[in-house]
Parts: structure tokens; C-alpha cells; sequence
């Protein structure tokens, strides 16, 4: 009988500690969101999603989520008599960094200032500072580790206002810290006639966002797992008789040396099967490995616990200029 | 003896060597497997109409049970709806209606719509059914009519007609990321095979990028229904739309990423159709704008 009070008092215990930590999420969530916004107001119960029930609520696209460092999903409705509703959608992630790599996914749509200063600056940092994009009715926010998803069924000046005033009061009084470091090793011009395309500069973690942005391999050729860090952005040159070409830089950072390693020989023997491959540990390091392949010159190079591949360079001085001129720059520089 | 599985990758596209790929990679088989039928054309239709739906996105029923009609009317090649019908299925056939039911799901009109045209043709009421979900469903059913909803998928490039059916596996985590290439086995299954008597694709508000997450900014007024008992065909001019309309929205080509391998494979190693365009008729009637093949 003792034990079976014990096991009672344990459960009930366990019970206790997941409703208060829920309560504690409902509370914050819910002193975020106003209780009414123009002629729309929030439901009284709303929705919290975990990895254990995101496929149920997204189908597929659960995937894009797990593939950041997620820890859960809140899920809130503003309805009005008569106007469609609108859904808020608040992604609690564990960094700021899997944050903004989720809007990171699709620079495209208005930059908004939800604070009051300039939306955007091109000259203000590397990557666009923006944090805030509406289009059509969604607005997306990056605010410190959380990623928001605001959407009005129907667009309409009413609307628009409200999902805008909606993401101004979620994210007041929130921290907004810096992008991911590994972006300051993107250098905005490289070998002075190739240029960073800022607006298609993403950072991730899984193979399947990478595929989402630049398609390598229905398998995880490069070892990717929610410890890697991985920035990929394309450079354009354009010809003064006006041709455009593109060249796709990527850098990863593993979590030592082992695992960089370890990912580039996967990928080399892969990718580049027919290519002998040479003693990492000491040509990537000293020397160029560069290869042509059927949409032009790539390379990469092993630098410590970084792996720095290019694709689609119109030629072997290109490749080699984009992998001889790779410096991590920021607290990650040697 | 069987190749040795290979890992599909971009240079399997940029080689056109992806078919042999998903054969050898998918199955480890030799391409083209023994069921991949021989080339042969198919008939796809595109049916729009500028006023299928308002500016507040509400759809018109009645002219979208014309345009259902005129669909009818030009895949079988029949006078009219009914004989369309009756050419297609039976009246004592069990029919189940296969619509998308999440996320840019099928337009409820068009399910409605397809129903009362049904039962307009003298098939009782209690032989539709609703199929979608898990294997019981189509299990029922004599015929199954495929109607999913036109978008894009961030996991397998596209995910409209042969997605559709992914609930009948009754795994359908089996089939993402590279799997993905494998959903064509579905239409494949002992009760699914040879069931499909029309694919009709909801084209009224469709989704080009992010599928299947809802991103209005993304979504177009295409106000049309595509059609074919062909799903590989319908498949590839849906994707041929969508292609199209991400090259006008970046005003540069903006292929799907992930390519969707499912299409060539279901074409190629499963043998449900045509993948290839220059096999495929298209017959296009209605509004013009816009038309994107």
C-alpha cells in the first residue's frame, strides 16, 4: 500500500510540473497578445504544439521546424464578426539563431519596422538586419528565439493593420540579438566581381532546409544534425554585356574537427565519387581541391571545424577564389 | 543480379540521368522496371474561368459546376455530363472522393460540386463517399476519384496529385524526404490499383512555394480545374503551372527545390503515366490570362 501511495504521489507530481510549466508558457504567451486588435478578438483557448503533435497539425511541413532546435509551437486565433480570422502562430525555439534562420528561409516580402526604427539598411549589417517581412497579409518576425507567423485569411487595409499592430505587441520590450556569427564569414564581394546576394543568404541546420534552398541530395551527404551551423547564399557576377552568373557558397560549422572531417569525406565520396580523393587533413588545409563537375567548377576546403564548399563557378580561378578567399570572420576566427 | 543502391544527387539532374537513379536508388533495381509501360500520349485539360471566384476568394458555385461540367464533357470526349459520367464509372460502383483535407485544402464547392454532378448522372447518393484517409476508405470503393488542391511542397517539390493519396499507405512518414520519390507505389497498392477514374485538380487558389504551410504570397487567382485520367500527366502540367508562375513572381527561373522526384519515378519506375510534356495534349478552354503552359 505504501508503494502504491508513493507511485501515486510521484504521478501526481509529474502532472503537477507539466501544468505548471504550461501555464507558465499560456501566461507569457498570453500577456504578449492583446485581447482585441481592431474589430478582432482573440479566442479564449489556444493551441500548443510539440514534436510530438506537429505533424498533425502541419502534415510535412513539421519537418522545416524539427529541423531547427524547436521546443514548441502556440497557436492563437483573432476572430471578428465580419472579417475572416487571423492566425498568430508563435514558434518558441531554443536560439535566436534557429529563429532567424526560419525567417532566413525567404527574405522576400515589405520589410517592416515594428519598433520604430529603419526596417532596413543594406548598409547596416552584412545580412539584411530586417526582422520583420509582410506580404499578402503574413507577417513574419524574427524576435530574439522566436519566430512569428502572423496571417490574415483576407487581406484588407483593416487587416493589415492589425496583424502589424499584433506583431508590434508581441514583440515589445523583446531582445533582438545579433544574427547568427557565422554570417560575418560571408564576405559581401568576393575577388572584387563577385557579389553576396543578401536576399537569398539563409542559415540552417538539416539537409532538408538546404534542399528547400539549393537542392544537393535527397540523402544527408554532409552529416548535418541540430549541432551544425550552416550559412549558404549566393554570389552574382554580372558581364558588362549584362550576363549573370551565379556561383553558391556554403559554409558549415561542425562541432569539432572529427565531424568536419568525417562530413567531407562522406560528401566527397558522394558527390564526387570518380574524383580520388587526397589526405584531408593536409591538402584541403594547404592546397586547393577543386573539381569540375556538370554545372561548372566547385571546390571546398576543411578549415579547423568548418567546411567551406562552392558550386557552380564558371571557372577553376572562381572556385579557387571563393574557397583561397573563405576566413571566418567574428568570434570565429582563428 | 541487383545494383547497388546509389544516393540520387544534383548532378543526377544536371547528367538527365535521374530516372535510371530513382530506379537504382529507390529499389536497387534495374530501370525501368517491368511494370513502367511503354510511352503513349496522354490528355490533360485546363478549364478556367475569370469569375470561378470573387476578390474576396469566395468561389461561384454555379459556374464552377459549369466548369466541371465542360471538364467532363472534354476528357471523356462524351455529348455530356452524364454520358461523361457513365463512361467512367457505374451506378452500382462504390465511389470515393479523394479530396485534399488540410492545409490549401480542396475548395468544399468543389468536392459539393462534383458530388451533385454525380448524382445529377442517376449514381445513388449512398455510393459517394468521402476516401480520404487511411487504407479502409478506398478498401470500399470500386472507383476513386482524385481531387486534390494545387501546391507546392517544401519536402517533395510538389505535393498535389500523387501526394494525394499518401493516407492510403497508412505510413505516411514512409514517404518523405527521399522516400518521396516512392509515392507512386501507393497507386500501386491491391486497393488502389486501377480505381482512379478521374483526377480533377483544384486550381482555383493555388500555392507555387512553402506548401503545404499556407503563405498567401504565394497564392494566385488561377480560377481553373486541371484534369486527366492520367495522374502522371495532370501531375506534370501542374507542375509545368507552378514552374511557370515562380519564374514571374522572381522574374527569373526559380525551379522547385526540392526537384520532385516523384513524378519521373511515378512515370519511369511505376508506370501510372507520362511525365514527359511532349507526350501529354493539353486542351485548354476558358479564361486566358495568365495561362502559364
Amino acid at each position: 500500500m505504501k508503494w502504491f501511495l508513493k507511485i501515486i504521489f510521484f504521478c501526481l507530481t509529474i502532472v503537477m510540473a507539466f501544468a505548471a510549466h504550461e501555464g507558465a508558457d499560456a501566461e507569457m504567451s498570453l500577456y504578449y497578445l492583446p485581447e482585441t486588435v481592431g474589430v478582432w478578438n482573440r479566442s479564449e483557448s489556444f493551441k500548443t504544439i510539440d514534436s510530438t503533435n506537429i505533424f498533425k497539425y502541419m502534415n510535412g511541413a513539421g519537418e522545416l521546424y524539427l529541423g531547427y532546435r524547436f521546443d514548441h509551437l502556440e497557436v492563437f486565433d483573432y476572430t471578428s464578426e465580419n472579417q475572416e480570422h487571423i492566425l498568430v502562430e508563435l514558434y518558441f525555439m531554443e536560439t535566436t539563431d534557429d529563429a532567424f534562420g526560419l525567417l532566413s528561409l525567404d527574405w522576400g516580402g515589405e520589410p517592416v519596422s515594428l519598433d520604430g526604427l529603419p526596417a532596413d539598411s543594406p548598409n547596416r549589417s552584412l545580412a539584411s538586419q530586417t526582422r520583420a517581412l509582410y506580404g499578402a497579409g503574413l507577417l513574419r518576425i524574427w524576435s530574439d528565439n522566436l519566430y512569428i507567423r502572423i496571417m490574415a485569411f483576407r487581406e484588407t487595409p483593416a487587416s493589415r493593420q492589425a496583424v502589424l499592430d499584433l506583431g508590434k505587441a508581441i514583440t515589445v520590450d523583446r531582445k533582438t540579438p545579433p544574427e547568427p556569427e557565422l554570417l560575418k564569414s560571408f564576405a559581401p564581394h568576393v575577388s572584387s566581381t563577385w557579389k553576396l546576394r543578401r536576399d537569398r543568404l539563409s542559415f540552417f541546420r538539416s539537409y532538408l532546409a538546404l534542399n528547400s534552398i539549393y537542392y544537393l541530395s535527397h540523402e544527408n551527404i554532409l552529416d548535418f544534425d541540430l549541432s551544425t551551423e550552416a550559412v549558404i547564399a549566393p554570389y552574382e557576377s554580372i558581364s558588362s554585356a549584362g550576363e549573370r552568373k551565379r556561383s553558391q557558397f556554403m559554409l558549415v560549422k561542425y562541432k569539432n574537427r572529427v565531424s568536419a572531417q568525417n562530413a567531407l569525406n562522406h560528401f566527397h565520396d558522394i558527390y564526387l565519387s570518380e574524383y580520388k580523393k587526397g589526405d584531408m587533413a593536409d591538402l584541403s588545409e594547404k592546397s586547393l581541391s577543386l573539381f569540375k563537375v556538370e554545372d561548372g567548377w566547385m571546390g571546398y576546403k576543411l578549415i579547423d571545424n568548418f567546411v567551406a564548399i562552392v558550386f557552380e563557378c564558371p571557372d577553376r580561378e572562381s572556385a579557387g577564389a571563393f574557397i583561397q578567399e573563405t576566413s571566418l570572420g567574428g568570434d570565429h576566427a582563428r | 543480379m541487383q545494383d547497388k543502391k546509389r544516393v540520387i544527387t544534383r548532378r543526377d539532374f544536371i547528367r538527365g540521368t535521374i530516372g535510371a537513379t530513382i530506379g537504382t536508388s529507390i529499389l536497387g533495381l534495374n530501370w525501368p522496371m517491368d511494370e513502367a509501360k511503354a510511352a503513349h500520349s496522354s490528355l490533360v485539360t485546363v478549364v478556367r474561368d475569370k469569375s470561378a471566384m470573387d476578390a474576396s476568394k469566395n468561389v461561384n458555385s454555379a459556374i464552377l459546376s459549369k466548369m466541371i461540367g465542360q471538364t467532363l464533357i472534354k476528357v471523356t470526349g462524351r455529348n455530356n455530363t452524364k454520358e461523361a459520367w457513365l463512361s467512367l464509372v457505374k451506378p452500382n460502383d462504390m465511389i470515393g472522393l479523394v479530396p485534399t483535407d488540410h492545409l490549401n485544402q480542396t475548395h468544399d464547392e468543389v468536392v459539393n460540386a462534383v458530388k451533385s454532378s454525380l448524382v445529377e448522372a442517376g449514381i445513388p447518393r449512398d455510393r459517394i463517399i468521402l476516401a480520404q484517409g487511411g487504407a479502409s476508405l478506398p478498401k470500399k470503393c470500386t472507383a476513386l476519384i482524385a481531387l486534390p488542391a494545387l501546391k507546392a511542397h517544401w519536402l517533395t517539390g510538389i505535393g498535389t496529385v500523387l501526394k494525394n493519396y499518401i493516407m492510403f499507405s497508412g505510413s505516411p512518414s514512409r514517404y518523405h524526404e527521399g522516400n518521396s520519390a516512392k509515392l507512386g507505389e501507393i497507386w500501386n497498392l491491391p486497393f488502389v490499383k486501377g480505381k482512379t477514374k478521374l483526377v480533377l485538380v483544384d486550381s482555383l487558389y493555388p500555392l507555387c512555394d512553402k506548401g503545404p504551410q499556407p503563405d498567401p504570397r504565394y497564392q494566385w487567382a488561377y480560377n481553373g480545374l486541371i484534369a486527366g485520367i492520367d495522374p502522371v500527366a495532370v501531375e506534370t502540367v501542374c507542375l509545368k503551372i507552378i514552374t511557370e508562375k515562380r519564374k514571374a513572381i522572381r522574374r527569373e527561373p526559380w525551379p522547385l527545390s526540392p526537384p520532385p522526384l516523384c513524378v519521373e519515378a511515378a512515370d519511369k519506375v511505376y508506370g501510372l503515366g507520362t511525365s514527359k510534356l511532349e507526350e501529354i495534349r493539353i486542351e485548354h478552354y476558358g479564361w486566358e490570362k495568365e495561362l502559364l503552359i
